[in-house]
């Protein structure tokens, strides 16, 4: 075709044709009738459509498979509650495992017919509908007569009324808006017969008008009552309890003074509407000053150095805050070997704490009214002589020397139960005890620095000449904390020889002196003992 | 090919689809039309007038049956107050359209009409099938029922009667309108405005409960409209007047205001009226449906300057059938001003027994009264689902006038009204409700079965359709 194209429109054949026609040829066999025609009206430079425009087609009947055969089917509810008297008919996919040969599937319409009439296989009972599952009832408390009588006896409500309500809540599903919308209960006549009823023979009934607290008292009055009856209430679970508790302590008076307020609530004009939004907004504002407020006056408390106590010292107020500030106290103490007090301290007498505390040792004449105060005063003071030793803001846990990884802040509450490290345990943890730190970070080797420039010029040279001479570098190459420990001592051995040197040199100076005069040579060597004494000392430490 | 395989547990729709169609019916009469069709379908199959045509003792049914006839009467079934009036009438056009209507009947096929058969020369046609089957026209169909809130205990074991007696249903439910049309919404709880044909009516539903201490109906509806556009007509300069189409032979195109140039038509005999105030109705219909709209601005209508604005607002021209024709300006908000201030109200036209209404008959009054016969801590949440429906309801701006309203009466609630978008829905929201729980699988627990009506007789149905 392309070939009558071109001769039409006069255009030479062209060479490489051959080879194109090879590629194009693939898709060619696809195409079918005028599609195919079509395609070929370009030749070389095949047109542009899209053989996919037939894949809708295509698949439809690539695909084709027998059409998805459905039944009328008869399914029954078993939430109906009837023992399937009520059969309803649904479409459903037909089972696969049914091969139906075409002729059956013509009888599929007069197979419901067959059924009806008593046919042959369609007897079996109907399937249960897949959602009777989902038919859930609430369970409202049951009662015998006894119990009614031993329990739920009330003046306002009668059992009648009772099992009144507690039907209603039965059928309506416990939706309190609705049971009341439909309450109306009208008391039975005279009570005939068991009763003796003949003094309100007169009375006509007259529906009395619940209100919604009315009802939802009795009721849960009426469940929580059961609920105990049938188990008591040491024996129920958490939630059992947790509804028991809840059903129990309903109060209607509550509830009524609620939904009052939340009338008025609704009756709001649309000015006090905007008012009441307003003053939201301001709350909110000042709230949010507040705030910012006490955080200025934090950090200028803090600025002035006054102690932290954000905490409030109402802890120490029960007898077992007491105990817990004893503690404290006598940790702190121990910690400063001082002479332990925990014998003495032992006792409940709050006074000796602050006495223990270095506090006002006055305070132990107080009354025993004044007691409270005079402990506070106590913390207090503790407190503020804890943080001035210690130079942090401190609580009292923090005054107990802790290790620089403890420094950080914790909760008051945890730095209370801290739990006391022994000997072993500190040192596995490298938990140390200073007397005085100074704040932020410092390096080990800082200290040693520290030493030398106490000293003068002279004295600095000869320590560093001694140190040489022991092969100890002046500077520490890994100051860790028990290197550094050791070489202070080190380093105060090596300052009392260059001391006594110092002496002895003055000493054997004196001696020369003295021989230039007439003189003895005792002293002289007296001091080299000494002087050999401690450098031994200093050498063995070294070692070790 | 890959679309085929079960999709992976974590992939799986976790809702369950809740439908399970068992060829259900719904009817559901209302006083203009009564709507029929099949459970699961999103609009009636079938809707006619419940006006229904009287001629020769004979009852007919359907739109198109109303024509001009000599001795033709239209009545209507139902009463003003959308219940039922007629119930024989009744039975018969919820029979015309639950079977006639809705499941035509087939032609015999030719292997069974016995035409072909040629063998005997009678023409005898074996009739036991046919006959069998016209017995029991609905015996496989479950029919649902709607009604309104304040229908009578009465009224509606007459209904279940009807059902079950004439039609020999397997199952039969009952339904209240605003249950429905708050389920057509997609909601469980809602405070339903109904603005129907004959009455509006408020109801607050909760989980699927009507709460009956809540329901408020007033007559400010359709027809109550169609009153205040009489009156309208009657007090305008010139008066205007109402000729139905079927009186019109001819007519030539006039200018604005100017009197009629029409021929009327000529019967050899005479129109009952109530052919020619059905007739009327459509036309004045038409007049809601184009020109009649509700003012939506800030306040009332009755506002010096929202009047004056309303007057500068461009107007619509409405042309009569009779070829008369007028710009309306302000009236057409005027008109249906009644319904939420009754102050505004034009006095109910003479003879004609449309009722004049109270101040607790508008429908701010209404919503109000609603509200306060049910629970304070269920208000909030019924007015953030405030659903609209019925198709007075349509006019133009009602929902933006509602939403005013209700700010206003209501002012630190969050109120928040749902209006299908679609006519249809809005006109047949309670049929849709109806549709779609007849449609569910969970709901086949619920129906009143034919075993349980000859056990405990016509009343089951107070005790079980609450």
């Amino acid at each position: 075709m392309s070939l009558d194209v071109r001769e039409v429109l006069n255009i030479p054949d062209s060479g490489p044709r051959p080879a194109k026609k090879q590629k194009t040829a693939a898709p060619r066999t696809n195409l079918k009738g005028l599609a195919r025609e079509v395609q070929s009206l370009g030749g070389d430079n095949p047109i542009a459509i899209v053989p996919e425009v037939s894949v809708f087609k295509k698949r439809r009947f690539g695909s084709r498979k027998p059409a998805a055969k459905w039944e009328l089917r008869r399914f029954t509810n078993s939430a109906r509650g009837d023992s399937g008297a009520l059969v309803l008919q649904h479409w459903r996919r037909m089972h696969e495992d049914v091969s139906h040969s075409e002729d059956q599937m013509q009888d599929v319409l007069s197979q419901a017919d067959q059924s009806a009439e008593g046919g042959q296989e369609k007897i079996e009972a109907p399937e249960d509908s897949t959602f009777a599952k989902f038919n859930v009832q609430v369970v409202v408390p049951q009662y015998s007569e006894d119990q009614y009588n031993s329990n739920l006896q009330n003046d306002d409500w009668t059992k009648d009324e009772t099992d009144y309500l507690l039907e209603m809540v039965k059928e309506l599903d416990l939706r309190w808006p609705v049971i009341w919308d439909r309450y109306e209960y009208l008391p039975k006549g005279p009570p005939a017969g068991d009763l003796d009823g003949a003094d309100n023979t007169a009375v006509i009934p007259v529906p009395k008008s619940r209100t919604m607290e009315d009802l939802k008292a009795r009721y849960y009055e009426v469940a929580a009552k059961m609920m105990a009856v049938q188990k008591p209430a040491q024996y129920m679970t958490k939630p059992e309890f947790d509804l028991y508790e809840m059903m129990a302590n309903f109060d209607a008076d509550e509830e009524r003074k609620r939904k009052e307020f939340a009338i008025n609530t609704m009756g709001r004009s649309k000015d006090e509407a905007r008012e009441e939004e307003s003053l939201l907004l301001e709350i909110k504002r000042i709230l949010a000053r507040t705030e910012r407020f006490t955080e200025e006056r934090r950090e200028l408390y803090q600025r002035l150095d006054y102690p932290h106590t954000d905490q409030d010292i109402s802890i120490y107020k029960s007898s077992q805050g007491l105990q817990t500030l004893l503690q404290t106290l006598m940790n702190v103490d121990k910690s400063k070997k001082r002479k332990s007090l925990a014998e003495g301290v032992a006792g409940p007498t709050p006074t000796s704490a602050g006495f223990a505390a270095g506090q006002a040792p006055h305070q132990s004449s107080d009354g025993p009214g004044n007691r409270r105060e005079s402990i506070a005063a106590s913390a207090t003071g503790h407190l503020r002589r804890d943080s001035l030793v210690s130079a942090t803001p401190a609580t009292p846990a923090d005054a107990t020397p802790t290790s620089a990884a403890d420094k950080k802040k914790k909760g008051n509450a945890a730095q209370f139960e801290r739990r006391k490290l022994s000997e072993q345990e500190e040192t596995i943890y490298g938990v140390s005890h200073h007397d005085r730190l100074t704040s932020g970070p410092t390096f080990r080797y800082e200290k040693i620095n520290k030493l030398y420039s106490h000293k003068s010029g002279q004295q600095q040279l000869r320590i560093t000449n001694l140190l040489t001479e022991l092969d100890v570098p002046s500077r520490l190459i890994m100051p860790t904390a028990a290197v550094t420990s050791q070489f202070e001592l080190l380093w105060a051995a090596v300052t009392t020889l260059v001391d006594l040197r110092k002496v002895s040199d003055k000493v054997d100076a004196e001696i020369k002196l003295e021989e230039a005069l007439p003189g003895s040579s005792g002293a002289h060597k007296r001091s080299a003992s000494v002087m050999s004494a401690t450098s031994d000392k200093s050498s063995k430490r070294q070692k070790k | 090919m890959a679309q085929q395989q079960p999709l992976p547990s974590s992939a799986q729709p976790t809702d369950v689809y809740g439908g399970d169609e068992v060829s259900a019916l719904v009817l559901d009469p209302g006083y203009f039309s009564t709507r029929a069709g099949f459970a699961g379908e999103d609009v009636p199959k079938q809707v006619i007038p419940s006006f229904y045509g009287h001629i020769d003792g004979r009852d007919i049914f359907g739109d198109e049956v109303i024509l001009p006839r000599a001795g033709f009467e239209v009545r209507n079934y139902m009463n003003r107050d959308s219940v039922v009036e007629d119930w024989d009438v009744a039975a018969k056009a919820w029979e015309h359209l639950l079977v006639k209507r809705l499941q035509p009947e087939r032609p015999t096929p030719p292997s069974k009409n016995g035409l072909n058969d040629g063998g005997d020369g009678d023409g005898d046609v074996v009739m036991d099938e046919s006959l069998e089957e016209t017995e029991k026209p609905l015996a496989e169909n479950p029919v649902l029922v709607t009604e309104a809130p304040w229908n009578t205990p009465k009224a509606r074991e007459k209904a279940v009667e009807i059902v079950m007696e004439n039609w020999a249903c397997p199952a039969f439910w009952l339904s209240r309108t605003p249950v429905l049309a708050a389920f057509a919404a997609g909601k469980a709880t809602a405070l339903v405005v109904d603005v129907g044909g004959a009455n509006t009516s408020v109801t607050a539903v909760h989980d699927g409960m009507m709460l009956k201490r809540s329901v408020q109906k007033s007559p400010v509806g359709g027809l109550w409209l169609s009153g205040q556009i009489r009156s309208m007509f009657d007090a305008s300069e010139p008066k205007v007047n109402v000729v139905p189409s079927f009186m019109v032979e001819n007519k030539r195109p006039v200018e604005a205001g100017a009197p009629a140039d029409y021929r009327p038509k000529k019967f050899g005999f005479d129109i009952a009226p109530s052919f020619r105030a059905f007739e009327e109705e459509r036309v004045l219909t038409e007049f809601k449906e184009s020109v009649v709209e509700v003012w939506r601005g800030q306040g009332k209508l009755a506002a010096p300057q929202n009047e004056d604005f309303a007057r500068s607002q461009p107007g619509r021209v409405f042309e009569m059938p009779d070829g008369s024709n007028q710009m309306w300006r302000e009236q057409r908000f005027k008109v249906s001003e009644g319904m939420w201030d009754e102050t505004a109200a034009y006095p109910a036209p003479a003879g004609l027994d449309v009722p004049q209404i109270s101040k607790g008959q508008t429908i701010p009054a209404l919503i109000k009264a609603c509200l306060d016969g049910v629970d304070v801590d269920l208000r909030p949440n019924l007015l953030a689902n405030v659903v609209v429906t019925g198709s007075t309801s349509l006019l133009n701006g009602f929902n933006d006038r509602l939403n005013n309203e209700l700010m206003m009466l209501y002012p630190g609630v969050r109120v928040k009204i749902h209006a299908a978008g679609l006519s249809t829905e809005r006109r047949f929201g309670a049929w849709i409700g109806g549709s779609i729980l007849a449609s569910l699988g969970t709901f086949h627990q619920m129906w009143i079965s034919r075993k349980e009506y000859e056990e405990h007789g016509p009343n089951i149905v107070e005790k079980r359709c609450k």
